[in-house]
């Protein structure tokens, strides 16, 4: 349906004589700018540079429906509750808003800051208008999918409520795609200002940062009810409503400025940048450690080579780093709860973020094996090819090790703070409860790493069982947190006997998973059909 | 004399405060096939992709076909076909596909186009394989492929980056041909390459860099003279100061043992 809409568009825009004599006076050469729309079509239909061409269909078509189920439930809630018009349109813009916001950051980021195609086209006779116009094009298709999934229902669902008018839903649907469009431009404009300042080797780490400013944003809107009660914002503004609309009028111009100014920026020489940001490199040097822990935790050289080697993906991996935005509102919330609760003892009786911890924990390793497996510079897989049928086991041994070591490893900071707190008994058992916990998620969790990891290129639909994986896991998840409340914390004894029952649970689960690990490795790199193959040849020859 | 194709004047650039090419000055007039020597990491596909206005330069002056570079680099583009180092394409564009792109986005008329396409795909025999993805075409292919872009819109100035990486022999000949029947029609072609038996052949002129600095700018006969050395390895070696290879080869032998 979308789709229809949007080639309708689009084949209204090329024929218009008007569209076309205002794209020439922008300094677009619509000739190429449809070329070059067609190809980023092509290239994202045909899975070519998944997530560099802004979202495929498939992925947008997902993510809709989950706007659509999550927005009607919203309204639903909302309707019941007989809330004000007024109030019902707020809340859905700032909500709206945050999402778009959220993920137009990173279809821009992504977009323009590693811009992979934009290396093979440095040398045509393309300006940069007619080059950015037609990549911000595949952003504002984000828009038409992603805004009807947040506020259609609602709009119509408005029509419930008392004292809406009748033509409530056109005016929450035309506030909702100013506001996307607004969004849309802001967030190009964002990536058009640091295009022009920061040096091209600094700015794909840059676009990072500005990726997350959505949700430090969010973190730092926890803290305006005690700056407002604190600096008593509303008593400096001018009495009247002649100054506040003066003051408004002159933050908006200066914010439309702001906006035109980064397009402006982009447009400039963007591609005679997008080399220089492909192919610069940020020139940073890595310092030998002293102290490998690979040597005292790896059995052999092979495990050491997993172990080292998959830390040094995951830490300059620009893709893998990305999809890690996603745990900072878990941290986040860990960090806000963890702030209140952990002065409180689980073994107190009372339900506390401690409670929570192990499970947080898993939530974000889960995270990180669900995207393990993809990585940008994949085509290095064939080092692997060459290794020994022996080193692979050792392999996928040192790729476990490290993980083992990560989700340990904040037990172990914790340890002498919880001691502090709770005293020493109850914060070693809890934390050897934690441990375990942690220890079993990843047992289950590796399966989710299939082949070597960051070895494979990012599926542009994603997993189609993640969604169901995330509802059934977090009902388990529910449960266990409910059963570990009221039943296992009420006594120190259980505690012990369930942390033993769990590390022997998680010491099978990882037997097994490792040799699973270890055959997804082979398979993927082919090891698996080739030995098949040449068992074949020889029983038929 | 006419007006040169290429003019360096103090050309320096620097990647992330790093300077790469130290106020290089060349100039190339039209017609003439150039060999561009240096060892790795001398600054040979940086100053090609500053002559195509894909790098902007950090100080100095730059033109080609008369036009200031980074401020008319689509002009120039227009006029200058490119062969990269890294054979970079649409993976899933079929040949036929990848070539129209970059001809419509030069401007050439369709008839003319289908035409040259035709023309060259067979000449390189990739005629049956027009239709297949370019992830499917080999090495040989792909350079191909690339070559063919970069003459489709009949550049004044051929830019080349190791073209001969990757193709079988017969092909190797054929471009070798090919480089010189474009330099007798007129074209000027800056040559990039490791092969220095191949730039001996195919060059009237090398310029060779080491460290980011022209250290070199002459016809081939002019720098034997002057480093007194018969082949173009020699002279390479002497002026690159490579003449220490041997021990170097030497201690990797004596550390694999």
């Amino acid at each position: 349906m979308i789709d229809r809409i949007w080639h309708a568009i689009e084949g209204f825009l090329r024929r218009s004589p008007q569209v076309n004599l205002l794209m020439k006076r922008m300094g677009i050469d619509t000739v190429k700018y449809w070329l070059l729309v067609a190809l980023f079509g092509a290239l994202s239909d045909r899975r070519e540079l998944p997530g560099h061409l802004g979202r495929t269909d498939m992925s947008l078509q997902k993510s809709s429906w989950m706007f659509y189920f999550l927005s009607a439930l919203m309204a639903l809630f909302f309707v019941l509750a007989g809330m004000s018009p007024t109030t019902y349109l707020a809340v859905f813009l700032v909500l709206s808003g945050f999402l778009l916001f959220t993920t137009l950051l990173s279809e821009a980021n992504n977009s323009l800051v590693n811009p992979v195609e934009g290396v093979v086209l440095a040398h045509q006779p393309i300006d940069g208008a007619t080059y950015t116009s037609a990549k911000l094009t595949h952003i504002l298709r984000i828009l038409l999918y992603l805004v009807p999934a947040l506020n259609l229902i609602p709009a119509f669902a408005g029509l419930l409520l008392k004292g809406a008018p009748w033509y409530y839903p056109l005016l929450h649907l035309t506030a909702a795609f100013g506001e996307g469009i607004v969004l849309a431009l802001a967030c190009c404009a964002l990536f058009g200002w640091l295009i022009r300042f920061v040096p091209p080797a600094r700015l794909k780490a840059v676009g990072f940062a500005a990726e997350m400013s959505s949700w430090l944003l969010y973190l730092l809107s926890q803290f305006v009810p005690q700056m407002h009660m604190k600096f008593r914002l509303p008593h400096w503004l001018p009495t009247g409503t002649g100054p506040l609309i003066a003051i408004a009028c002159a933050l908006a111009a200066l914010a439309a400025a702001m906006i035109v100014l980064g397009l402006r920026s982009l447009s400039g020489d963007y591609l005679a940048r997008v080399s220089a940001i492909a192919q610069g490199g940020s020139g940073k040097k890595f310092r030998a450690r002293r102290f490998q822990l690979g040597a005292l935790v790896c059995s052999g050289p092979s495990a050491r080579a997993g172990f080292d080697y998959v830390w040094c993906m995951m830490t300059r991996d620009w893709q893998f780093r990305r999809q890690m935005i996603s745990l900072i509102p878990i941290a986040a919330m860990v960090f806000i709860a963890a702030r209140q609760g952990l002065r409180i003892s689980p073994f107190s009786g009372k339900f506390t973020a401690a409670h929570v911890f192990p499970h947080a924990l898993g939530f974000a390793f889960f995270m990180i094996c669900a995207n393990m497996p993809y990585g940008l510079d994949r085509k290095g897989a064939w080092v692997f090819l060459l290794a020994p049928m022996g080193a692979l086991r050792g392999l996928a041994r040192g790729v476990y090790a490290r993980l083992l070591t990560l989700i340990l490893a904040p037990q172990l900071v914790l340890l002498p703070v919880l001691a502090w707190q709770w005293g020493i008994r109850d914060a070693a058992l809890f934390l050897a409860y934690s441990a375990a916990v942690s220890a079993l998620y990843l047992s289950l969790e590796l399966r989710l790493v299939e082949g070597v990891p960051f070895t494979r290129q990012e599926q542009a639909s994603g997993n189609p069982y993640m969604l169901m994986i995330l509802l059934v896991g977090g009902l388990a998840v529910g449960i266990a947190v409910a059963l570990q409340y009221f039943l296992i914390f009420r006594s120190p004894q259980a505690v012990l006997a369930v942390t033993v029952a769990l590390s022997i649970a998680a010491w099978l689960a990882t037997r097994s998973a490792l040799q699973t690990f270890e055959v997804s490795i082979r398979f993927h790199l082919g090891l698996v059909s080739n030995e098949s193959k040449g068992i074949y040849t020889e029983v038929n020859s | 004399m006419t007006d040169p194709i290429i003019a360096f004047d103090r050309v320096v650039f620097s990647y992330d405060y790093v300077e790469v090419l130290h106020e290089i000055s060349f100039a190339l007039r039209r017609g003439e096939v150039v060999g561009l020597l240096g060892p790795n990491g001398a600054g040979k596909s940086t100053t090609i992709k500053i002559i195509a206005g894909i790098l902007a330069p950090s100080g100095g002056a730059v033109s080609v076909a008369g036009f200031p570079l980074p401020e008319r680099a689509i002009d120039v583009k227009q006029r200058i076909g490119y062969v990269p180092e890294n054979a970079m394409l649409f993976e899933s564009l079929t040949g036929q596909e990848f070539l129209e792109l970059c001809g419509r986005l030069h401007g050439v008329e369709e008839e003319i186009l289908q035409m040259r396409i035709r023309e060259i795909l067979e000449t390189f025999s990739l005629a049956s394989d027009r239709s297949s993805r370019l992830d499917t075409y080999s090495k040989g292919m792909r350079q191909k492929v690339l070559i063919a872009a970069a003459l489709l819109h009949n550049p004044e100035l051929i830019l080349l980056d190791e073209p001969l990486s990757g193709l079988d022999i017969n092909a190797a000949i054929m471009i070798k041909d090919l480089i010189a029947a474009l330099s007798a029609d007129g074209r000027t072609v800056l040559y990039s390459s490791h092969v220095l038996d191949v730039v001996e052949k195919i060059c009237n002129r090398a310029l060779i860099i080491h460290k980011g600095s022209l250290i070199a700018d002459g016809t081939l006969e002019s720098l034997r003279a002057s480093t007194g050395r018969e082949s173009l390895e020699d002279v390479f070696r002497t002026l690159t100061h490579s003449d220490g290879v041997e021990p170097g080869v030497a201690r990797i032998v004596a550390a694999l043992r």
